[in-house]
């Protein structure tokens, strides 16, 4: 017990003084007063209607940096998400997971009904993270994130048994996730298949128009901002993530006695 | 702005403790527990850090997605760490 409070002890000191060193010691530069050059190049630029040489027509710095300026870097972030899904669908192969062990119960009813009171409540937050996306701060792979939460909330509260009389099954949420996935590979190539279609110079990714390469996909509908391809990128995104999670979570609460029989060959009442 | 330094320093603090619990703590969904309430003061930092996008981001993940896959694991193991 005495050597626990020296450890807290010591950690406590550490943190306090790097903390001052950071903070107030200024050790790393100004944190709060300042913003650094670096800031200044993309918040001049992430949405500049008179200077459209590097503009992403984006409020939103950080996803005009995660999907535009660094969008390739993003891309294969989403493959690296993309390849863990598929490798636990990979070692959950051949497992049914409509079988039933038992009667799923789930929590009791003063926590069910909360649940499906949160439940829109999440979906809305999810839904508008991912569609201001380009606008306040968040994006697809947040949205995806908060969506998340549901599929699990669902299995933890009333049982796994409940996706499957909703009908959330494994290989639906395969396909919206393959879904999301083909939206952001067309919206990849679609400045290219412009630029061809209408003889000019398109990269891949390529959001709005550059110097040498005249296609920019269209920054407003009406009056409403929508940031040419960020707004695209983002509800694939959205539906991509969101789905691969909710995969992993039913694949994971697959009963352990099912897998194992299932695995072994042996057969399983139904 | 001295407010927003010193509700960082606390935030840090309690996720100092928080982490530290987690990893004495045998029971391991008690640490688990430990581990979220260390995520929430790292949430209230990097927001007052202004990161809303990382807020975003790493609240469902390690509030709700981490723990739950944490959880469903030790269901399929063993509940108690043994030396």
């Amino acid at each position: 017990m005495r050597k626990d409070i020296i450890v807290a002890v010591c950690l406590a000191i550490v943190i306090v003084v790097v903390s001052y060193i950071v903070t107030l010691g200024g050790g790393l530069g100004p944190l709060f007063n300042d913003v650094r050059p670096l800031a200044t190049i993309y918040l001049s630029t992430a949405l500049n209607t008179y200077n459209i040489t590097f503009t992403a027509m984006s409020p939103e710095a950080v996803t005009a940096i995660v999907w535009d300026y660094r969008g390739l870097d993003t891309l294969f972030e989403t493959a690296v998400f993309y390849l863990a899904i598929i490798g636990s669908v990979a070692v959950y192969r051949g497992i049914d997971e409509k079988l039933r062990a038992s009667e799923g119960f789930g929590l009791s009813k003063i926590v069910k009904v909360v649940t499906k009171l949160l439940i829109p409540m999440n979906i809305a937050i999810a839904a508008s993270i991912a569609l201001h996306g380009h606008l306040t701060p968040g994006g697809g792979f947040q949205a995806g994130a908060a969506m998340a939460v549901i599929p699990i909330l669902l299995i933890v509260v009333f049982s796994r048994y409940f996706l499957l009389d909703i009908r959330l099954s494994k290989g639906l949420a395969l396909a919206l996730r393959s879904i999301g996935l083909v939206g952001i590979a067309l919206t990849v190539f679609i400045p290219v298949v412009i630029g061809l279609i209408r003889g000019l110079n398109a990269y891949i990714m390529q959001n709005q128009a550059k110097i040498n390469a005249p296609v920019s996909l269209p920054a407003f509908i009406g009056d409403s901002l929508i940031s040419g391809s960020l707004i695209l990128y983002n509800v694939s995104e959205f539906l991509a993530v969101s789905f691969g999670f909710a995969i992993l979570f039913i694949l994971l609460s697959i009963e352990e006695g099912l897998v194992k029989d299932q695995m072994r060959g042996e057969d399983v009442e139904h | 702005m001295e407010l927003t330094y010193l509700l960082l320093a606390i935030s840090m603090l309690f996720a100092l403790i928080a982490t530290y619990l987690a990893i004495i703590e045998k029971n391991l969904v008690k640490a688990v527990i430990f581990s979220a309430l260390q995520s929430i003061s790292f949430t209230l930092a990097l927001y007052l850090l202004k990161a809303p996008d990382i807020v975003l981001v790493y609240l469902p993940i390690t509030v709700g997605v981490y723990p739950a896959a944490i959880l469903f694991l030790i269901r399929k193991t063993e509940e108690v760490e043994e030396l």
